[in-house]
C-alpha cells in the first residue's frame, strides 16, 4: 500500500470517527493517559491523570458505583451502580454523565464487546446478563446465567461472552450474536474476577473463597490448572507474559508466569487491592486499593509500586478503567 | 395465605442467601490512643491465639497444628454463646499489623456479613495509637433491607464492637495487666 493511499485511508477514518474520537484513539496508542476509577463509598468516579498520578476531576455517580468498562474508542466510560440499579455512560472527554439506563437488580460486572461496542452488564441479584446498545441506549438482549454473576469477559473477536457466576462456582459461556448460554464450566469456590489472556486461548477466574485462580482452556472448556494465590483474590490483568492478581485480604498482588503458571512474585500494595488493569504496552499495571482510597501504579519490570494517586472513598475499579 | 407463601419462600431461600453478599461493602475505622509501649500493645492484639482482650469474646480456640502456617483459622466463642470462625489473612509483626476475616455470621450478635478486621499498632513516642479497620457488608443480602439488617444497623454494630474492643484493650494495658 502506498503512503498516499494510507494517508487517504486515515483521512477517511478521521472523518468517519470524528475528530474527538480520533484524538482519543491516537492517545490510547501512546499508552493510557487517564483512569476512571469508581469510588463506591463516595458515589463518584475519579479521573486520574496517569502522567502526574493526580486526580484531575471527580464525577458524581449516585447508587454505589462499582463496575467500569470503556467503549472501544475510549470516548465513553460505562459504570454500573448496584444500588442505583443503573448503567451510567460518562463522556470521557467532557467528563460528564451523558446518559443513564435502569438495567436491573444489582448491576455489578461490566464489559464491552470490542467489535460491536455492545455493553454487557451482570445483574448480581437477577442472575442474568443484559446487553445494552449504547447508541440506542436500550436493552437489546438478556440471558439467564448461574447465581450471582460478577466478572464478565468478552473474546477479542467479539463472539463469546464469559461470566463468573459467584454462587454457582462456575463460568457461563454465552454466544454474543444470539445471547444464548451455550455452556457452564465449573471452577473454584466463588469466582469473581475474570479475564481472557491476550490471544484468547485461555480464561482466568479468581476464586475469592478458595484463594486460587482457575485456568480454563476455552477450546475444551475445561480447567487445566489451578494456581494458588493470596487471600481473597479479586481481579486479574496480564502484562509481559505474566498474570497479576489482586489479593484483597493479603494486600498484595500475586504474579505468575503465563507459560508455566508458577508464581514468581508477590508484591505488597495498598490495602484491599481490587480492580486492576495493565497499560497497553504492559509496562505498568494500575490497581485500585479500596481501603486506602488510592490508585497505585506498579512497575512490571521492577515489580514494585512506582506511583500512588489519591482518589475518592472506596475505589473498586472493577473492570477496564484506563483510556 | 400470602404470608405463609412468603414464609416458605423465605425459608427456602435462606441457605443460599447465607452464602451470598451484596456488591456494596462498607468500611469503618476506629482508633484509640493507649498510654503503653507499642510492643506491649502488639503482644496482646497480635496474638491470634487469644482474643479475650475483647469483652464480647469468651474463648479463642486455634488448631495448634495450623498455627505455624501462613494462613490459619480460629474459633471465637462470644459471651452470648455465638460462635464465629475466622481466618488469619495477615500477621506482620514488623508492622504490628494483624488482619482476620470472619467466615460465618450470627446476625443477632453482629448484623453483618463478610466482616474483615485489620488492627495496627503505631508507636507514638513511647505511647501507642491503635487503628482497627473494619470492612463489612450489611446482614441483608438483597436490595431493600429491613431496618435491623440495613447498612445503618451494620455500621452501628461494627462501630460499637470495635469501640468496645479498643476501650477494653486500653483499660487492660493502662492498668498494666
Amino acid at each position: 500500500m502506498s503512503a498516499a493511499v494510507r494517508a487517504l485511508m486515515y483521512l477517511v477514518a478521521a472523518a468517519a470517527f470524528g475528530a474527538a474520537a480520533f484524538a482519543a484513539l491516537a492517545a490510547s496508542a501512546d499508552g493510557p493517559r487517564e483512569a476512571f476509577v469508581t469510588n463506591q463509598l463516595a458515589d463518584s468516579v475519579s479521573v486520574v491523570d496517569l502522567a502526574t498520578m493526580k486526580q484531575v476531576a471527580e464525577i458524581t455517580v449516585p447508587g454505589r458505583p462499582a463496575g467500569v468498562a470503556m467503549s472501544p474508542m475510549r470516548d465513553f466510560a460505562y459504570v454500573t451502580t448496584p444500588e442505583g440499579k443503573a448503567l451510567f455512560a460518562i463522556d470521557t472527554v467532557a467528563r460528564k454523565v451523558a446518559w443513564q439506563l435502569t438495567v436491573g437488580e444489582g448491576p455489578l460486572g461490566i464489559a464491552v464487546n470490542p467489535r460491536s461496542g455492545v455493553v454487557y452488564v451482570a445483574n448480581w441479584y437477577g442472575d442474568e446478563i443484559v446487553a445494552v446498545d449504547p447508541v440506542r441506549r436500550a436493552i437489546v438482549g438478556r440471558v439467564k446465567v448461574g447465581r450471582a454473576p460478577s466478572g464478565i469477559a468478552v473474546t477479542e473477536d467479539g463472539t463469546t461472552i464469559l461470566t463468573a457466576d459467584r454462587e454457582a462456582d462456575a463460568l457461563s459461556v454465552i454466544d454474543a450474536a444470539t445471547m444464548i448460554r451455550t455452556g457452564e464450566i465449573k471452577v473454584g469456590t466463588h469466582p469473581f474476577g475474570l479475564a481472557i489472556e491476550p490471544g484468547g486461548k485461555r480464561a482466568f477466574a479468581a476464586n475469592v473463597v478458595s484463594n486460587d485462580v482457575s485456568v480454563i482452556d476455552l477450546a475444551t472448556r475445561k480447567v487445566t490448572t489451578t494456581v494458588k494465590v493470596g487471600s481473597r483474590p479479586y481481579g486479574i490483568a496480564f502484562a509481559r507474559g505474566r498474570a497479576f492478581v489482586t489479593n484483597q485480604a493479603s494486600r498484595s498482588l500475586s504474579v505468575f508466569d503465563l507459560a508455566n503458571l508458577k508464581v514468581v512474585a508477590t508484591i505488597r500494595v495498598g490495602d484491599y487491592p481490587e480492580g486492576i488493569e495493565a497499560s497497553g504496552d504492559g509496562a505498568v499495571v494500575y490497581v485500585a486499593c479500596w481501603s486506602d482510597n488510592v490508585l497505585q501504579r506498579v512497575d512490571v519490570e521492577s515489580l514494585s509500586v512506582s506511583g500512588t494517586a489519591d482518589v475518592g472513598d472506596g475505589p473498586r475499579g472493577f473492570g477496564a478503567f484506563l483510556r | 395465605m400470602n404470608r405463609i407463601v412468603a414464609a416458605i419462600v423465605l425459608i427456602a431461600s435462606l441457605p443460599a442467601l447465607a452464602m451470598a453478599h451484596g456488591p456494596s461493602r462498607k468500611k469503618e475505622v476506629t482508633t484509640i490512643e493507649i498510654d503503653a509501649p507499642a510492643e506491649k500493645v502488639w503482644e496482646v492484639v497480635g496474638n491470634y491465639r487469644d482474643m479475650s482482650w475483647h469483652p464480647a469474646i469468651d474463648k479463642t480456640e486455634v488448631d495448634p497444628g495450623e498455627y505455624k502456617k501462613e494462613v490459619t483459622k480460629r474459633k471465637l466463642t462470644f459471651k452470648n454463646g455465638a460462635v464465629f470462625t475466622d481466618t488469619l489473612t495477615r500477621h506482620e509483626p514488623a508492622e504490628r499489623t494483624i488482619a482476620f476475616l470472619t467466615n460465618d455470621e450470627d446476625l443477632k450478635t453482629l448484623p453483618v456479613e463478610g466482616y474483615s478486621s485489620t488492627i495496627s499498632v503505631a508507636d507514638t513516642g513511647g505511647k501507642s495509637k491503635v487503628e482497627w479497620k473494619g470492612a463489612f457488608y450489611r446482614g441483608y443480602m438483597n436490595n431493600d433491607p429491613p431496618p435491623e439488617l440495613s447498612d445503618a444497623a451494620a455500621t452501628k454494630a461494627v462501630i460499637a464492637f470495635q469501640k468496645q474492643g479498643l476501650e477494653a484493650l486500653k483499660a487492660k494495658l493502662e492498668a498494666g495487666q
